[in-house]
């Protein structure tokens, strides 16, 4: 009976806050910071190689293949959900622990923030499968330098509100850990490495 | 319980382990002021944060229903919690549905709080803490001692232990990349066949119903994305109301927690995989409460950065345990004293008041100043709080009045001069444990002044 009559945890918590909460506080308008650094591609480098990341600039997109066979020579298994490399697999299934053993995954980067080395991508560019990034033993991100922003603020501002995406992560390096006596040990639960190849 | 005082005595027992944990803990907070001199805008920034938080607890109730439409509409389903036994309640309705007996987790220290994990394994379910400092305290079935860096109190060689012991690691070898790379085969086998996903929550969107996570190791991800069933347990505190806001949120948590421009991951969570169910919890747990309190209600605004811990020099040297709290340190001292103020009255008082923990704050809480309120409330209340009330009362009296006072400092140089060092008769005090006092001298500057002019007449 008691329970009957309690009032759902819902209604409590927001009447209370109707009691608690304080006098209207003002929601600031926060500006655009932009980064005072003019050459931002130049900082995105830097910032991601002090990351523990490699950078590969390139002047034209069909040179990617080349890259990637250049840095993983041996003939592993490759998801890639760029328009088909060749000897590459893309997305046949939705199943993500069909993907486990993938040891290099492929995949653009829609923004480059060059404060700190961050890359955006939706579940769009994954093929919907989210754990793409995550799952692959290394990982590859295309980003064209005209995509490259300074700031966070300048990134949220073209990045808008989402649509069709339910699923969007920025991605600034391997997975990494230093919960061992703060060593950092790069290759954690995710990628182990990243490499970004840059095109004009 | 054993007081804080009496805890960080013993943890300094051991002097090299101290110095050790100090040392990390403050390298920690060197790569914050790196990361943040590389900001022209950090204050200004830290000024925008705090006013974001302000205002949206100012309108808590707005933003949790309009959090909750988006979330509803986005496909996810949403739960209140008022305490937690309900959240834990809530978790294991959601396992008991789907049958599920594994869950992956990874940090949350509102599950610390609510001590979820005791509850599942009370009703058989397997959790599985897997950020890799969360999987070490968890195998050692100890807590957290920090909220960032869960192990930072832990040798490697105890961790190559314990791994050899869990994990069938060589005996002996205590190499982090090693040890690391045994705990990644260990969780990937994890991630594959658990049931359920659950994950704290760093940020809310109102605007969007979308929950943000920050990680580095990329656990969260792997739990979420490989299970069919996502949990993310959330204090109703998280909420920022725009989606740009995180822009600023994301500038300045890493930098302020690990010295990082950004962490490695940050996720964000819209709608459940297909095929997938995405459940949300909002939980108060005493939030509401705190948020009536005019002088302590700002402490919502935390975001659980851990940079007043790094630079505390009470919780450098003494370790995050001695303070029996989910979450130690300065923030920790002013969020648990209002949850229950008997056991938790002392840890105001485990400070120097000197004011470190509110200039590292990145949202801007005056930890100290509601230290320093709390000791007022614990003092008013007639509690105990450290041995210091002799000491105090004695020093009270003796400022209020300039003849005693005088007195007072005659009596104390003389008794310096007579017992140099370790000042046993002022052993009724802890101020003079582990401390020399200076050298007390001939004369007090009333009595030189007094001689000066004297002399000039």
């Amino acid at each position: 009976m008691q329970n009957k009559l309690r009032m759902p945890s819902k209604e409590t918590i927001l009447a209370k806050i109707k009691t608690n909460r304080p006098n209207l506080w003002p929601l600031p308008d926060v500006p655009i910071f932009e980064t005072s650094v003019t050459d931002k591609k130049k900082l995105f480098i830097q910032i991601l190689e002090r990351g523990g990341s490699k950078v590969h600039c390139i002047d034209d997109s069909s040179q990617i293949h080349q890259v990637i066979t250049t840095h993983f020579p041996e003939n592993n298994r490759m998801v890639s959900t760029l328009p088909l490399l060749e000897g590459m697999e893309g997305i046949t299934t939705l199943h993500p622990d069909f993907y486990e053993g993938t040891e290099v995954a492929i995949i653009e980067g829609l923004i480059g923030v060059a404060e700190n080395g961050a890359l955006w991508v939706t579940e769009n560019e994954l093929g919907k499968v989210r754990v793409l990034p995550f799952i692959a033993q290394h990982l590859v991100m295309v980003i064209s330098a005209k995509n490259i922003v300074g700031t966070m603020h300048e990134a949220y501002k073209i990045l808008g509100l989402p649509t069709t995406e339910g699923f969007g992560v920025f991605i600034a390096g391997p997975s990494k850990t230093a919960d061992i006596e703060q060593s950092l040990v790069i290759g954690a639960q995710g990628a182990r490495s990243l490499l970004v190849i840059v095109t004009p | 319980m054993m007081p804080h005082a009496q805890k960080a005595a013993i943890f300094n027992k051991d002097e090299a382990r101290t110095d050790w944990h100090d040392a990390s803990l403050w390298m920690v907070r060197k790569k914050r002021d790196f990361a943040v001199s590389e900001i022209p805008e950090w204050e200004f920034l830290r000024e925008f944060a705090s006013d974001i938080k302000m205002h949206t607890l100012s309108k808590l109730d707005d933003y949790l229903e309009s959090f909750e439409k988006a979330a509803i509409q986005n496909g996810a389903i949403v739960h209140w919690a008022a305490d937690a036994k309900e959240h834990n309640d809530i978790v294991l309705s959601i396992l008991n549905k789907h049958q599920a007996k594994k869950m992956v987790k990874s940090k949350s220290m509102l599950t610390e709080e609510c001590h979820l994990n005791e509850f599942l394994e009370h009703h058989n379910i397997e959790v599985i803490d897997s950020d890799l400092g969360e999987r070490i305290i968890q195998m050692l079935n100890e807590p957290p001692s920090h909220i960032v860096l869960p192990a930072i109190h832990l040798k490697k060689e105890e961790i190559g232990e314990l791994f050899h012991r869990e994990l069938h690691t060589e005996k002996g070898a205590t190499d982090p990349q090693y040890l690391t790379e045994a705990a990644r085969h260990h969780l990937r086998e994890k991630f594959h066949t658990a049931q359920v996903a659950l994950t704290g929550v760093n940020f809310g969107i109102a605007e969007t119903g979308e929950i943000v996570v920050c990680t580095n190791e990329g656990n969260a991800d792997m739990g979420v994305h490989l299970t069919p069933v996502q949990i993310h347990s959330m204090g109703i505190e998280k909420l920022i109301p725009r989606r740009s806001d995180l822009a600023v949120f994301t500038r300045l948590l890493a930098r302020s927690a690990t010295g990082q421009p950004v962490t490695v991951f940050t996720s964000h969570h819209r709608n459940p995989k297909p095929a997938g169910e995405m459940h949300i919890i909002l939980v108060d747990n005493g939030r509401t409460e705190q948020l009536g309190k005019p002088d302590f209600r700002s402490s919502l605004k935390c975001i659980r950065c851990g940079a007043c811990m790094n630079t505390c020099p009470i919780y450098r040297r003494s370790g995050g345990h001695s303070y029996e709290t989910t979450i130690p340190g300065p923030i920790g001292s002013i969020l648990t004293p209002g949850i229950d103020l008997k056991k938790h009255g002392q840890l105001p008082f485990a400070s120097t008041l000197c004011g470190s923990c509110t200039d590292v704050c990145p949202v801007k809480i005056d930890i100290h100043t509601q230290l320093y309120k709390w000791r007022q409330i614990v003092s008013e209340a007639g509690l105990p709080e450290g041995g210091n009330k002799t000491m105090m009362s004695i020093m009270g009296s003796g400022l209020a009045s300039p003849s005693f006072f005088h007195r007072l400092g005659n009596i104390g140089r003389k008794l310096l001069r007579l017992f140099p060092g370790k000042e046993r008769f002022l052993s009724f005090t802890v101020w003079t444990k582990d401390r020399d006092l200076p050298k007390a001298p001939v004369e007090s500057f009333r009595e030189w002044y007094a001689k000066q002019t004297k002399d000039a007449q």
